[in-house]
């Protein structure tokens, strides 16, 4: 059975939140796809560089991250459950949690690059910095858009704009963030593990 | 920030979390041997498909929509680790 309301375990015929921004998310998996690609076929023809150069980058923080976007985007998964439930300042507690993982992300992430950057490293050191920073700085950017979504998706549910029957904004957000999340999920392993 | 009657998508996306968590440690634990080859590669790269199809499964919720919308992020994810697997293979000798 097909339907629109979300209360129950029944099939529905679109996915949560706003269909406009599902539309975004499949133009963005398709861009970082190609990204992706891109860095695989051009390390076949760089296999050494590739693999020596990886060796510098700092695994840790990148498994970290991980572990940070993941927590961040099952947050955004309370936050609507918060909100299903008519909890708004709930709700919005879970959405500023989110937030604030995005900044533990943003803060490790900057000291990476600062890492690189005082070493000299930059786009034109090599094909694999090329594409490390390339690819990283565009994740990045996306996740300082999906925190300024998360925070106008907030101070709505502080306000009490959101209710369990009117959510689509809390939702439409939450896709984004776990988008934002599912990206770096498949980034991590193919620029700082596999080799 | 717990609260009664909890809908009923919170305990498998709590457990999906506790998954997402371990499977990550053990992607980091793989690198930090340094091993490498294509058993390694496949290895870590399926733990990703996996991982990617939990989130936009539970968390993204898609498991609950009609199979067009979970099979355009299938779809994706099949063709992307596939080159990726191409690329890669085209480098063992």
């Amino acid at each position: 059975m097909i339907n629109n309301t979300r209360t129950s375990h029944e099939i529905h015929a679109t996915p949560p939140g706003d269909l406009a921004i599902w539309f975004f998310i499949f133009a963005e998996l398709l861009a970082f796809g190609v990204f992706f690609v891109a860095y695989a076929f051009a390390r076949a023809h760089n296999v050494e560089l590739f693999n020596e150069s990886q060796q510098h980058l700092n695994r840790l923080s990148g498994a970290i991250n991980t572990l940070v976007l993941i927590t961040s985007s099952y947050f955004m998964v309370r936050a609507v459950a918060a909100i299903k439930q008519g909890y708004s300042i709930l709700c919005a507690r879970w959405i500023a949690s989110a937030i604030g993982l995005g900044f533990v992300f943003l803060a490790i992430k900057m000291a990476e690059f600062h890492e690189k950057f005082s070493a000299g490293i930059s786009l034109s050191t090599n094909t694999f910095y090329m594409f490390y920073l390339s690819l990283t700085l565009f994740h990045f950017m996306h996740v300082i858009l999906g925190m300024v979504i998360l925070a106008a998706i907030m101070l709505k549910a502080r306000n009490g704009s959101y209710s369990p029957a009117n959510h689509t904004g809390v939702e439409t957000g939450a896709s984004y963030w776990h988008m934002v999340d599912l990206l770096w999920i498949i980034l991590f392993p193919l620029v700082y593990v596999i080799r | 920030m717990d609260t009664p009657h909890e809908p009923h998508f919170i305990r498998p996306c709590t457990r999906i979390w506790l998954v997402l968590m371990a499977l990550t440690c053990s992607t980091f634990a793989i690198g930090e041997t340094g091993w490498s080859g294509t058993a390694v590669m496949l290895t870590v790269l399926g733990t990703a498909v996996i991982k990617v199809e939990m989130v936009a499964n539970y968390f993204m919720g898609l498991r609950r929509t009609r199979w067009l919308w979970r099979g355009i992020v299938l779809g994706w994810l099949i063709l992307v680790s596939g080159l990726i697997t191409i690329a890669y293979l085209m480098t063992v000798k």
